[in-house]
């Protein structure tokens, strides 16, 4: 007796009882997408009792750039999600354009530096398109082969060594303050606004719910959807250079293991604030909630004390729990 | 001469049988041929390389990654990916190494052994539930999961941890006729896994859940039942791979196995199996297994600085998967 075949009547049954109600689909569907406002909500409750020192102006200021710099690379990740695709190599090209920045001699101008790092974070996300579009390579293989190959690029530049000082431009976006506003946050909230406005009001922001919701749909809608797909995985490489620059701008220094958590936290910011794998859904608002939910969460981890170790349980729980409610969501919509 | 003869017959249906095994193994044939030219060009100018000792260690070298790719290529030919199999060899690694450290005795290695193996089992389970129940990405939220057992592998321990009985070394130690004992094992377990995913009816429900899930449905195999299944599977060969780590390195190591999902995530691809699943053979796994450890052997030989390594490696990975044909499905 072999326990992978049944009988047809158990095969039959197995469908019976696969229906669900429309009241638990419409629970689900709302859950998905309001999943990351209640969270925050809850956190900043959580934090209220059991740790008031979360909402010291420094810890605050903290948190403000901490999301900003997850925020920027996280708008990229949205964007590559919402054409059913998936960019593991955020986190190393945050490090690598951190690195060519910083590292640059006092010969050359800043603005070179930041103009050849633009055009190496492009090239990235153009290879990145291609590998998925032309060759059909599935996309997080076709990402993650590409972390590999920068992270190898830059230990190749670096010789594993950290070094270089951060120019006066980068901690000007990031760490100075406006009235009591960190920097980084308004170079998030610009970014999120003119993306905003792309998605909503432009023919390549309907472009990309499209290729997202329907790719051969699109196709036959006169949408090259190559393109769409290619351009999202540009800007998400782009964006992902820019929350680097912002990111080592704050913390001064540039070392080995800056940018390793970013891929998954953009990934599980993105996918908690409502953003599906299947593509088409999910819009800005919900993935900063998301990005606001799991910087407080990792925060609050080091207010109340806990050891590190915690952190990465945390991040682990919050990509299980928003995958496992995302999955069934679109699971359950598509049927 | 207008006349054929049966020889020639015979021998045109001969051509014919090999043209069409070439046709239908082209990755596998291309992959150890590709071995044997990198294998040979290195063995013509390397002394050291010949040695039959730097052969059998090249392939005991291999037996990690080998286990890992094992359960990981059961997961892809059925379309999924098993992101967390390197977290769970490390939980395996310390979860035992911490009891020796408790207890160190020869006495207990058995029930570790089968105490390892059923860790591995069950966070393979909770993948599979996971997996098949939420219908969520594989590859996401085996990555959740994975971090978070990154979490509780720091929780256990962030130093090396003594206390392996040396009874349990001789796993990676002992020898008959010259050879590891754990190089036969290992061959006895990659022949006893293409039989598994070839000659049995839970091996071929994999291709058939890879190929195409519906169809798979209707022809009344059990879907969700075959995935959960190779889930398991691969978390039993990861925590395997786990116990081989701890009897090599003799402590509980706490950066055990790093990178090892994603070595196994290459060698599955190149060696020929579709990552949409539903296609190849394991044997081409065993290549890219056997090619990436060959890789890395040369690169020491060559002495490649040791910075290039990692970006060459990603070369040819880049190269490896923009290389491989896929289903023109939209």
């Amino acid at each position: 007796m072999n326990p992978i075949i049944s009988k047809q009547n158990t095969v039959q049954k197995r469908f019976l009882e696969m229906r669900f109600s429309p009241r638990m689909i419409r629970w689900v569907d709302l859950a998905g997408q309001r999943a990351a406002p209640i969270g925050v909500l809850v956190v900043f409750l959580v934090a209220a009792i059991f740790a008031p020192a979360f909402y010291n102006p420094t810890n605050l200021k903290t948190v403000a750039i901490q999301m900003a710099v997850l925020g920027i690379v996280a708008v990229g990740q949205t964007l590559v999600l919402l054409v059913r695709s998936i960019d593991l190599s955020v986190g190393a090209v945050l490090a690598l354009g951190a690195v060519i920045v910083v590292q640059t001699e006092s010969g050359s101008s800043i603005f070179v530096s930041l103009i050849q790092a633009f055009a190496i974070a492009g090239a990235i996300g153009l290879a990145n398109g291609l590998l998925i579009t032309k060759r059909r390579v599935p996309p997080f293989v076709a990402s993650f082969g590409m972390m590999w190959f920068i992270q190898g690029a830059r230990l190749a530049y670096t010789k594993g060594q950290a070094s270089g000082t951060v120019p006066d431009l980068l901690r000007a976006i990031s760490i100075e303050q406006v009235g009591f506003i960190p920097a980084a946050l308004l170079v998030f909230l610009l970014v999120n606004a003119t993306v905003f406005f792309v998605i909503k009001y432009t023919r390549f922001g309907r472009w990309i719910y499209a290729v997202g919701g329907n790719p051969s749909a699109a196709r036959y809608a006169g949408i090259k959807t190559d393109a769409v797909v290619i351009v999202a995985h540009v800007v998400c490489s782009v964006f992902a250079l820019l929350g680097g620059l912002v990111l080592s701008g704050y913390i001064g220094y540039v070392d080995l293991r800056l940018g390793t958590d970013y891929n998954m936290n953009s990934i599980a910011a993105s996918i908690i604030g409502g953003t599906t794998f299947t593509g088409g859904r999910g819009n800005l608002f919900g993935t900063a909630a998301g990005v606001l939910l799991l910087i407080s969460l990792l925060n609050l981890v080091v207010v109340l004390g806990l050891p590190i170790h915690w952190q990465y349980a945390m991040q682990g729980l919050v990509l299980v729990s928003a995958t496992a409610l995302q999955g069934l969501r679109q699971y359950l919509l598509s049927r | 001469m207008v006349t054929t003869t049966n020889e020639q017959i015979a021998s045109q249906s001969f051509w014919r049988k090999v043209m069409t095994f070439v046709r239908n193994n082209v990755s596998i044939l291309l992959i150890y041929g590709l071995i044997v030219l990198v294998g040979g060009a290195t063995a013509i100018f390397s002394e050291n390389f010949r040695q039959f000792s730097n052969l059998v260690s090249l392939f005991r070298q291999s037996i990690v990654l080998g286990l890992i790719a094992i359960g990981q290529s059961v997961v892809v030919l059925t379309g999924g990916m098993d992101m967390s199999v390197a977290m769970i060899a490390r939980i395996v690694t310390l979860i035992v190494a911490t009891i020796f450290n408790i207890h160190s005795s020869d006495t207990i290695i058995l029930p570790m052994i089968l105490l390892g193996v059923g860790v591995g089992a069950s966070i393979g389970a909770f993948n599979g539930f996971l997996v098949t129940r939420t219908h969520a990405n594989p590859f996401i939220i085996t990555f959740g999961v994975a971090s978070a057992l990154r979490g509780i592998g720091l929780a256990i321990s962030n130093v090396p941890i003594r206390g392996v009985p040396s009874g349990y070394l001789s796993i990676y130690d002992a020898r008959v006729a010259g050879i590891p004992v754990n190089v036969y094992a290992m061959i006895i377990i990659w022949a006893l896994a293409y039989i598994f995913t070839t000659r049995t009816r839970a091996g071929r429900a994999l291709f058939a859940v890879g190929g195409s899930e519906r169809v798979a449905r209707l022809s009344a195999i059990r879907v969700n039942k075959t995935l959960i299944l190779t889930y398991v599977i691969s978390g039993i060969f990861a925590a395997l791979a786990g116990l081989f780590l701890l009897a090599r390195t003799g402590v509980g190591d706490p950066s055990a196995a790093e990178g090892m999902d994603f070595q196994s995530v290459v060698a599955v691809p190149l060696g020929g199996i579709s990552l949409y699943g539903g296609k190849g053979s394991i044997l081409g796994t065993l290549g890219g297994v056997l090619l990436l450890g060959l890789l890395s052997n040369v690169f020491n030989i060559v002495q490649i600085d040791v910075y290039y390594q990692q970006l060459l490696l990603g070369l040819i990975v880049l190269i490896a998967v923009a290389a491989y044909r896929s289903p023109r499905s939209l």
